[in-house]
């Protein structure tokens, strides 16, 4: 086994907010009666913020700071989307725990074996180059480790070691030297070590396994064993759930529909890993905004085809928020979807251009549909009747063929017939009698013209037979 | 009379564009001869905006268009109407030869919509042909429509007013439709790139 590690140091920070503020912003945490800081952003860092200050101390350095309050069901979602997500990179993904005490708040990680998709991206620096471009997309801050064992792979990632480590020996090797600081033990544990002058990894590996038991507890040393491959680390892996359901906590009330676009083309990429990960696409996809004081707004987007770009899904959901109002701000926001298909044009390259081209259309169709709503866009077709007004419907285009055959007709139909008020009659020609039959209804006996005007334009015009009323139902165009 | 100077920029500018861009333009027969003796190319140029001003309904504006529509949608591409005044009747359009899987009809009401919907179909290459009729349009708006037909090697039908003729616009082709009272359509060429403005067509009625 061979385990790619990511780390996300920022996490408490990233799992409420997307986008990077200039403002200098921390997440705090209350342990016991003390607050201190969990993450800061780099606005934070450049005057001089740390993680694990007291916030007290925070305040002093900069009394306008922007304080959050850490949330552990939020970075749990975040994880959890990232698991989904990392899929589509292999399939074998491991969640790491969410740790309540601030020394441990930037440790989160999660894991993927990387043996068996080395082959399938074409090697180490493909598989990775691969991984960070979706990553960097996403907007985490992460760090990379490679190791035959999960701790060490962990271990590596915090400490920077940008270096595949293929075996055990070569893992001992490079750790050896590492301070006791970065292991992800309990935090008085290296506390103690130091103090009786075990500073290294090296140091406290060489160490009597019960001698370290004694003093430090069973799940030190088996945490070392399982750092070193000498002991299994068997862990559940991550199932991909059947439906996608994403959430999306926001720190505070997001009111700007711009302001919800950080969040919505986060998760939108997320998804498009999942996608990824199932080979699969989709045709619809559901966003429900979560809001304080009311019902959650919910947006359907459907597309023509299934499809799985995250830029195209982002225009669409994008057009169809812009023409929502939302009764208030939203507090969450939800993504999911329980019906998948394979996208037709995913090869595009590969076949015809006819497949790119349909594609395309069924793009630049939903976008029109997505911003002028589903029933202003339609084809027409015609339907064997002998009422004029009956003798086309709106349809689908694509679908139909038709061969039917129709005395000449006027390019203009008007919706209604127009009552007209005859002064002198016009030229009439082309005299047409439309009758339906006591089968039929036998609402319609007319006697059609054609009318030409002063102006030489020419009308369809009609008697009813019944009152002899005159009316206008076309033009010929 | 001599074009404006921004006439002339544009005309230069596209002609560095045509240098340096592959494909040359496709050209659909408007189905007369005459009238595509008038026109550039030949015929209903692909990439350019066609502004038609009929003085009333009911002359012949729409099917000046139906040979060159018809050949759209047998090969093929798609063709839109948007915010057309009247329904666009299936039986007369089939009567033309027109493939109605590959006619869309796009219900824009306000001007901004009507124009934004134009620029999406012109600019997509699966249409061959967009018939808008915007409640105003100003030259800035005909420009932006321009650069989409010529991004999706389309044309663009752009029915407009025929007090719109007094006005300058960019369009490549400026007709203005009229009719006597035996229903011959005449077409006047307000402007047309190529400096064959001032003619006059005459199109036999196609009613008896």
């Amino acid at each position: 086994m061979l385990w790619l590690c990511i780390t996300l140091p920022q996490l408490p920070l990233e799992a409420l907010q997307c986008e990077q503020s200039e403002r200098p912003t921390v997440v705090t945490i209350l342990e016991g009666s003390v607050r201190s800081v969990v993450c800061c952003n780099p606005a934070a860092e450049r005057v001089g913020l740390k993680q694990e200050m007291n916030f007290t101390t925070a305040l002093a350095i900069l009394p306008e700071v922007i304080a959050m309050e850490r949330r552990l069901s939020a970075e749990q979602a975040a994880l959890e989307r990232l698991a989904t997500w990392a899929y589509q990179f292999s399939g074998t993904v491991i969640l790491g725990e969410v740790f309540a005490d601030v020394q441990r708040a930037r440790t989160t990680a999660l894991w993927l074996e990387i043996g068996a998709s080395l082959r399938l991206f074409g090697g180490f620096r493909k598989l990775i180059e691969q991984l960070e471009a979706e990553l960097g997309k996403l907007s985490y801050s992460y760090q990379l480790g490679i190791a035959p064992t999960l701790e060490g792979a962990a271990l590596l990632a915090r400490t920077g070691v940008r270096v595949a480590i293929t075996t055990v020996a070569a893992l001992r090797a490079r750790i050896e030297n590492v301070s006791v600081h970065w292991l992800n033990l309990d935090p008085w544990i290296p506390q103690q070590l130091q103090t009786v002058g075990v500073r290294t990894v090296g140091l406290l590996v060489a160490l009597p396994r019960d001698g370290v038991a004694k003093r430090f507890g069973p799940e030190a040393c088996n945490y070392l064993d399982r750092l070193i491959g000498a002991a299994p680390d068997p862990r559940p892996t991550y199932r991909l759930p059947p439906q996608y359901h994403a959430r999306f906590e926001f720190e505070a009330e997001i009111h700007s529909t711009e302001a919800l676009l950080f969040p919505l083309q986060r998760m939108l990429r997320e998804f498009v890993g999942f996608l990824r990960a199932r080979d699969t696409g989709v045709q619809k996809f559901t966003l429900r905004f979560i809001h304080r004081d009311a019902v959650a707004t919910v947006i359907n987007v459907g597309l023509s085809m299934p499809d799985r770009s995250s830029e195209r899904f982002l225009t669409l959901a994008r057009e169809r928020l812009e023409h929502t109002v939302l009764p208030s701000g939203s507090v969450a926001l939800e993504l999911s979807a329980d019906e998948f298909a394979m996208p037709t044009g995913l090869n595009v390259d590969m076949l015809s251009g006819a497949t790119e081209q349909s594609e395309e259309l069924g793009y630049t169709i939903d976008r029109i549909v997505a911003r002028l709503g589903e029933n202003q866009v339609h084809g027409v077709m015609a339907v064997a009747e002998h009422r004029p007004e009956d003798s086309w419907a709106t349809a689908a285009p694509e679908t139909r063929r038709q061969h039917l055959d129709f005395p000449d007709r006027p390019l203009w139909l008007l919706p209604e017939p127009k009552p007209l008020q005859l002064s002198g009659m016009p030229a009439l020609t082309g005299a047409e009698r439309i009758e339906s039959g006591w089968w039929d209804g036998g609402d319609v006996r007319r006697d059609y013209f054609i009318a030409r005007t002063q102006q030489g334009a020419a009308l369809w015009i009609f008697k009813d037979l019944r009152d002899g009323s005159w009316h206008l139902h076309g033009f010929w165009s | 009379m001599s074009a404006s100077r921004a006439e002339r920029l544009e005309q230069l500018a596209r002609l560095c564009r045509s240098g340096r861009e592959g494909p040359p333009p496709r050209i659909e027969p408007s189905g007369s001869a005459n009238l595509d003796a008038v026109l550039p190319g030949g015929g209903w140029q692909s990439g350019t905006i066609v502004e038609l001003m009929p003085m009333s309904d009911g002359i012949g504006e729409l099917r000046l268009l139906m040979p060159a529509l018809a050949k759209i949608t047998q090969g093929e591409r798609h063709v839109a109407m948007i915010a057309p005044p009247y329904i666009p009747f299936a039986p007369a359009l089939l009567r033309h030869g027109l493939r109605l899987e590959h006619f869309w009809i796009i219900r824009a009401q306000s001007a901004a919509d009507i124009l934004w919907s134009a620029e999406q179909t012109l600019r997509c290459k699966s249409f061959g042909a967009v018939l808008a009729w915007p409640s105003a349009i100003r030259d800035r708006e005909v420009r932006r429509l321009q650069l989409a037909a010529e991004a999706g090697s389309s044309i663009g039908f752009v029915y407009r007013q025929p007090s719109a003729a007094r006005e300058s616009s960019p369009a490549a082709v400026r007709l203005r439709l009229q009719t006597d009272v035996t229903g011959q359509l005449s077409i006047d060429v307000v402007k047309c790139r190529g400096a064959r403005a001032g003619m006059s067509v005459d199109i036999a009625p196609a009613l008896a």
